[in-house]
C-alpha cells in the first residue's frame, strides 16, 4: 500500500483476498463463466487501483448489473435458492468491484463475503471445508477492521492477528449460543429443493457409459448396528429398483401404481441406525430388506424400496430394522409380472436367443436358468474391470458375446435381460454392497465406491430372489470390496489406504472425526439441547431452562470479558514506595486531605501534616523515609521495611 | 429552537458532570457507546443469518451467525475498553488572530499496558483525525476552534471518540474542560506606517549602541566607563583612551493608544496589532502604551506574544493574562 492512494480505499487488497476465499468455496458449483467474470473483474480492479485508472462510467455499471441479473435468471429461471442466489451474489460482487470508490463500497463487498460463506454452509456441512470457511471469516473480518478502524500503519498480518484474537474471544459465546439458542421445530418458509448434482446413486443405469461413482471415496452413509454386524456377503444396501429397459438404459417405473407385496421374515431382525449423507433423492439405503422404519417419515414401495417423503437434502438419520433372510412377494400381481418381463421390441437379438435357449434347455425352471447364466459368467472368460470398453447400440449383445469386460452394471443388466428373455420376471436393483467397520467410531462406513448393481428374479414359492452376477465373475468384490477385485493399475479410491498401515489408521480416524462432527454438530437439535441440559444436572429440562441457561452464559461471558479487558488495560505495577504512598493518600482521604495529581508526593505529605496535626509525627516520619528511599543517596532494604511498618501503623 | 434546546441540554450536562480539571481521567462510567450505521447493518445481516439458519434447520449456518454476533459483542467491549481509562490534559494553546483557528494541543495519556488505537476529537464539523496512543505512552492531538473575535476563546466541551476495532460501535466521552486560548485582534490592513522612532525612552543613548565588536580607540572623555579604558595603551604611555565598540542598530518604537484619536476601540487595536506585527517582523524593538498598561520596549517572541495578548484582552477583564 502506498501513501498516495485515497484513505477511503485503504483495505482494497484485504477485501479482494477475502472475496477470493469466499468465492473459492463455491467454485465447484458455480458456472465457469461466472467465476471467470469475477476473476477478470478482480484483476481489472486491482490493476486500476495500482495504475490509478478511472473507474467505468455509471451507464456501464448499470448495464453490467442488469446483464448479470438477466444472465442468472436465464441460467436458473430464478434468483431464489442457494445455487442461483450464490451465482447472483458473486456476479453482484463483480459489478461492485467496478465501482469501489469508497469505504462504503468495500463494506458492501465484505458483507457479500459473509453471505457467500453463509451460503457455502447452507449447501454443504462437511467438516473438511470448515478451516477454509473459518479462514474466510477471518479475512473478511480483518478487511472490515482494516477498512473501518484499523490503525494506519498496520500490516495485513498484524490486522489478521488482532482479528484472530477477537474471534478466539468470541468463540466461547458463539459456542454457548450454538448449544443453547432454541431451535425451531419447523421451517418458516419453503425450502428450495436441492439443485446441485451431488455424487450418489442415479435412478437410471446405462451400462457402457462412464460411471465416476466407483472412483469416489466419498462417504455415502454410516451405519451403527445395535446388535451383531451382518457378514460381508449379506451387506446389500437396497436403493432404487429399475424396471424399465429401452435397449440401452434401465429406469424406475413412473406414474403407475402397483399393489403392495407381502414379506415373510425369517430369523432374527438386524436393528441399526443409518445416517445418510445428503443425495437430493428420496431413497433411503436400507439393508435388504427393510421391515421397520419411521412411519411418519418414510414408506416402502411395492418393489421394497424405502422412500423418504422429501428428498434428502441434508444429513439425515433413520432408525431401521431389516431381515437378511425373507420371502418377499410370494404372490406376484399380473401388473408387476408384466412390468418385469417387458423387453424392447428390437435390439440385442443374440441375448434374446440365449434367453430362449436357456429356457428351453432347463424346461422353464427359473433357478436352473439363473444358475446356467451365472455358470456362463464364471466359466467363460469374463473380466471384472472398472475400465470397460465403450458399448454401442446393442449393448447387451456386445457385452455378452464380444467385449466380455465390465463391472457390476454390465453384469446385472445382461443377466436381467437374459432372464426376461427366458420368461422369468426380473429387475435390476441399485444400491451399495459392503461397508468398512471403523473401530475408532464404532460404526460402519459405506462409501460411494461401494455402489453396486444386482438383479432380482421371481421364483414360484420363493418370491423375489437376489441374484448377483458380479459375485460369479468376481467373488472377491463381495467379500473384500472393490480394491480386491480389480487389476492393480485401475484407479480405485483407497488403494493407498490398503497399502500403508499408518495411512489406513489416519483415514479411519479422519472418518471417525467426520462422523462425530455429523452426529454432534450437524445434527444437533432441540432434543440434543435437552439432553445436554440433563447432563448438566437440570431435571426435566424445558424451554425455560434453556432460556435461563442461555441468559446465564451470556452474563458469565460479559463479566469475564470485562474482567479480561480490565486486566488487559491494567496499569503496570508501581514500585513499592509509590504503592505505599498511594496507601497513605487513600488513608488520608478519609481525613479530607485529597491528593492532587499535580502535587509532588513530599509536598502532599507536608500539606497533610498541616491538615492533621494529631498525625504530624507519623506523617513526618513517613515523609522522611519516603524521601530517603526516593531521593536519598543510598536507599536500603531497611528503609523500605521501615516505610511499610510506618504506613501500616498509620490509622487515621 | 433546536439549537436552543441543544445548548440547554449541553449546559445541563456540563452542570451534571461538572467541569473537568486537568488531568482528566475518562472513567468507564463516562463512556457512552452505541452502534454505528455500519453496526446496525451488521446486526441486520446477522439477524437474517440466524433466521435463515433456524428456517433451514442448519446448525453450521447458525454457528456462523452466532460467531459473527459474538464477534460484534466482543468488538463492543473492546471499543468501550479502548476509551475507558484514557488520561487527557492540555499541553499548550496556540493563539491565533481573530478569524483564524486557535489550537488546543492535548496530550492523550495511556497508563495501561494495552495500546489504545484510533482515538480522535470530535468538535463541530471538523474532520475526524484519530491518533493511536501506544501502551504506557502518550500521543498529542489538537482541537482547532475558530476564533470569531479577539479575546479569550474557551473550549468548554468536546467529544473524544473511537470506533476501534471493527467500526461497528462508536464509544465516546464528553469532556467539559476549562481550557482557554487567546485570539489576538485581527490586524489592520498594512498601509499606515508606524510612528517614528522614539529615542527618549530609557534615557540618553547613542544611536550606535551595542558592544559586540571592537572598532577602535578614542580619546578619553570624562564620564566614559572605567571598564572601557584601554589600560594596556595607557601602560605603554599613549595616554587615556576609551575602547570603542559597535553593535547592531536597535531601533525602539513605542506604540501609543493615544496616538490614534478618532478611531473606535477595535480599529485602534487592529492598527496597533498591525504595527506590532510589522515591527516584530523587522526585528526592531517596540513597546506598547495602552490605557492602564504599559509594556516597555523589547524584542523577542515572548515579548511579541505578550504585546498581542495585551491587545487581545484589552477591555476584556484582567489584562495581565
Amino acid at each position: 500500500m502506498n501513501d498516495a492512494q485515497p484513505a477511503a480505499l485503504r483495505g482494497l487488497d484485504g477485501v479482494l483476498v477475502a472475496l477470493a476465499v469466499a468465492v473459492a468455496a463455491h467454485v465447484s458449483s458455480l458456472p465457469t463463466w461466472i467465476t471467470l467474470l469475477l476473476v477478470a473483474a478482480g484483476a481489472w480492479r486491482w490493476t486500476a487501483h495500482r495504475r490509478s485508472w478511472p473507474l467505468p462510467p455509471r451507464w456501464l455499471r448499470v448495464t453490467a448489473a442488469a446483464g448479470a441479473t438477466v444472465a442468472v435468471l436465464a441460467s436458473y429461471r430464478t434468483l431464489n435458492g442457494i445455487e442461483a442466489g450464490t451465482s447472483f451474489l458473486v456476479l453482484m460482487a463483480g459489478v461492485k468491484l467496478l465501482e469501489t470508490r469508497s469505504s462504503r463500497d468495500l463494506t458492501v463487498m465484505i458483507f457479500i463475503c459473509y453471505f457467500l460463506l453463509y451460503a457455502a454452509l447452507l449447501r454443504d456441512q462437511q467438516l473438511r471445508q470448515l478451516p477454509w470457511l473459518l479462514a474466510g471469516v477471518l479475512l473478511a473480518t480483518g478487511a472490515l477492521m482494516r477498512v473501518h478502524a484499523g490503525t494506519v500503519g498496520d500490516s495485513l498480518r498484524e490486522v489478521l492477528r488482532r482479528t484472530a484474537v477477537l474471534m478466539l474471544q468470541a468463540a466461547p459465546l458463539a459456542l454457548a449460543l450454538f448449544l443453547l439458542f432454541p431451535r425451531l421445530p419447523g421451517p418458516f418458509w419453503g425450502i428450495a429443493a436441492g439443485e446441485s448434482a451431488r455424487t450418489g446413486l442415479n435412478d437410471e443405469m446405462t451400462p457402457g457409459d462412464i460411471s465416476d461413482l466407483s472412483v469416489s471415496g466419498e462417504p455415502a452413509f454410516r451405519v451403527r448396528f445395535l446388535g451383531p454386524v451382518p457378514p460381508p456377503a449379506q451387506r446389500y444396501w437396497r436403493g432404487p429398483v429399475l424396471h424399465e429397459f429401452d435397449g440401452r438404459s434401465w429406469r424406475r417405473t413412473r406414474g403407475q401404481a402397483f399393489p403392495q407385496q407381502e414379506i415373510v421374515a425369517v430369523g432374527e431382525p438386524v436393528e441399526y441406525q443409518v445416517t445418510l449423507e445428503p443425495h437430493d433423492r428420496d431413497w433411503i439405503l436400507a439393508l435388504d430388506l427393510a421391515t421397520q422404519w419411521p412411519q411418519r417419515e418414510a414408506y416402502r414401495s411395492f418393489d421394497f424400496q424405502l422412500l423418504a417423503l422429501r428428498p434428502l437434502t441434508e444429513l439425515t438419520t433413520y432408525r431401521l430394522g431389516s431381515y437378511t433372510r425373507y420371502r418377499a412377494g410370494l404372490a406376484l400381481p399380473e401388473s408387476v409380472r408384466r412390468k418385469d418381463l417387458q423387453l424392447p421390441q428390437e435390439g440385442n437379438p443374440r441375448a434374446t436367443v440365449l434367453g430362449r435357449q436357456l429356457a428351453a434347455r432347463h424346461s422353464q425352471d427359473p433357478q436352473a436358468i439363473a444358475d446356467a447364466m451365472l455358470r456362463m459368467f464364471r466359466e467363460q472368460p469374463y473380466v471384472y474391470t472398472l475400465e470397460p470398453p465403450k458399448l454401442a447400440d446393442n449393448a447387451v449383445d456386445e457385452f455378452l458375446f464380444d467385449t466380455r469386460k465390465g463391472f457390476c452394471e454390465h453384469y446385472a443388466s445382461a443377466f436381467t435381460f437374459v432372464m426376461r428373455a427366458a420368461g422369468i420376471p426380473a429387475r435390476v436393483v441399485l444400491g451399495y454392497q459392503g461397508g468398512e467397520l471403523n473401530p475408532i467410531g464404532g460404526y460402519m462406513l459405506v462409501r460411494q465406491s461401494d455402489a453396486h448393481a444386482w438383479s432380482e428374479i421371481w421364483i414360484e414359492a420363493r418370491g423375489w430372489v437376489r441374484m448377483d452376477p458380479t459375485a460369479a465373475v468376481a467373488p472377491e468384490r463381495i467379500e473384500r470390496g472393490l480394491i480386491g477385485s480389480v487389476g492393480a493399475n485401475e484407479p480405485v479410491p483407497g488403494r493407498l489406504r490398503q497399502q500403508s498401515e499408518v495411512w489406513f489408521q489416519v483415514s479411519l480416524a479422519w472418518d471417525a472425526a467426520n462422523d462425530l462432527w455429523n452426529e454432534r454438530i450437524v445434527r444437533f437439535s432441540a432434543a440434543g439441547q435437552m439432553e445436554l441440559l440433563e447432563r448438566l444436572g437440570v431435571e426435566d429440562p424445558d424451554w425455560r431452562a434453556l432460556g435461563l441457561a442461555m441468559t446465564a452464559s451470556l452474563a458469565a461471558f460479559f463479566v469475564s470479558l470485562s474482567a479480561y479487558l480490565a486486566w488487559k488495560y491494567r496499569e503496570p505495577p508501581k514500585d513499592w514506595p509509590a504503592r505505599l504512598h498511594a496507601v497513605v493518600a487513600r488513608r488520608l482521604r478519609r481525613r479530607g486531605v485529597e491528593h492532587d495529581p499535580t502535587e509532588g508526593p513530599v509536598a502532599f505529605l507536608d500539606r497533610a501534616v498541616g491538615a492533621c496535626p494529631d498525625l504530624a509525627a507519623e506523617i513526618v516520619a513517613i515523609r522522611d523515609v519516603y524521601a530517603a528511599l526516593r531521593y536519598g543517596p543510598l536507599p536500603t532494604e531497611t528503609d523500605l521495611r521501615r516505610l511499610k511498618f510506618l504506613v501500616n501503623r498509620l490509622r487515621p | 429552537m433546536r439549537a436552543a434546546f441543544d445548548q440547554r441540554l449541553q449546559a445541563w450536562l456540563r452542570r451534571r458532570q461538572g467541569v473537568d480539571r486537568d488531568p482528566v481521567l475518562l472513567h468507564r462510567r463516562r463512556i457512552y457507546i452505541l452502534p454505528t450505521r455500519l453496526g446496525i447493518a451488521y446486526a441486520v445481516m446477522v439477524f437474517a443469518m440466524v433466521i435463515g439458519g433456524l428456517n433451514y434447520n442448519n446448525n453450521l449456518a447458525l454457528g456462523l451467525a452466532f460467531l459473527l454476533a459474538s464477534l460484534g459483542l466482543v468488538a463492543m467491549h473492546h471499543c468501550h475498553g479502548t476509551l475507558s481509562g484514557l488520561g487527557l490534559r492540555l499541553l499548550a494553546t496556540d493563539s491565533a488572530f481573530a478569524g483564524q483557528d486557535v489550537r488546543f494541543r492535548l496530550l492523550l495519556d495511556n497508563r495501561s499496558r494495552a495500546p489504545r488505537p484510533r482515538i480522535g476529537v470530535v468538535l463541530g464539523s471538523a474532520a475526524f483525525r484519530p491518533v493511536d496512543v501506544p501502551a504506557i505512552g502518550s500521543t498529542t492531538t489538537e482541537v482547532a476552534v475558530a476564533a470569531v473575535r479577539r479575546g479569550r476563546v474557551p473550549l468548554a466541551r468536546f467529544v473524544l471518540e473511537t470506533r476501534h476495532p471493527l467500526g461497528l460501535f462508536r464509544a465516546w466521552a464528553v469532556v467539559h474542560p476549562a481550557y482557554v486560548a487567546i485570539a489576538w485582534p485581527r490586524p489592520a490592513e498594512p498601509g499606515v506606517a508606524p510612528p517614528g522612532v522614539e529615542t527618549d525612552t530609557g534615557g540618553a543613548q547613542d544611536h550606535a549602541r551595542g558592544d559586540e565588536d571592537f572598532t577602535g580607540l578614542k580619546p578619553y572623555q570624562a564620564g566614559d566607563s572605567l571598564r572601557r579604558i584601554a589600560w594596556k595603551a595607557y601602560a605603554r604611555g599613549r595616554g587615556l583612551h576609551t575602547k570603542q565598540y559597535a553593535g547592531t542598530d536597535v531601533v525602539s518604537h513605542v506604540f501609543d493608544w493615544d496616538s490614534l484619536p478618532g478611531l473606535d476601540v477595535e480599529a485602534r487595536l487592529a492598527r496597533l496589532c498591525r504595527w506590532v506585527l510589522d515591527t516584530h517582523a523587522h526585528g526592531e524593538a517596540f513597546g506598547l502604551r495602552l490605557p492602564g498598561a504599559v509594556i516597555e520596549a523589547n524584542i523577542g517572541t515572548a515579548h511579541f506574544e505578550r504585546c498581542l495578548t495585551a491587545l487581545a484582552l484589552f477591555d476584556r477583564g484582567d489584562a495581565s493574562e
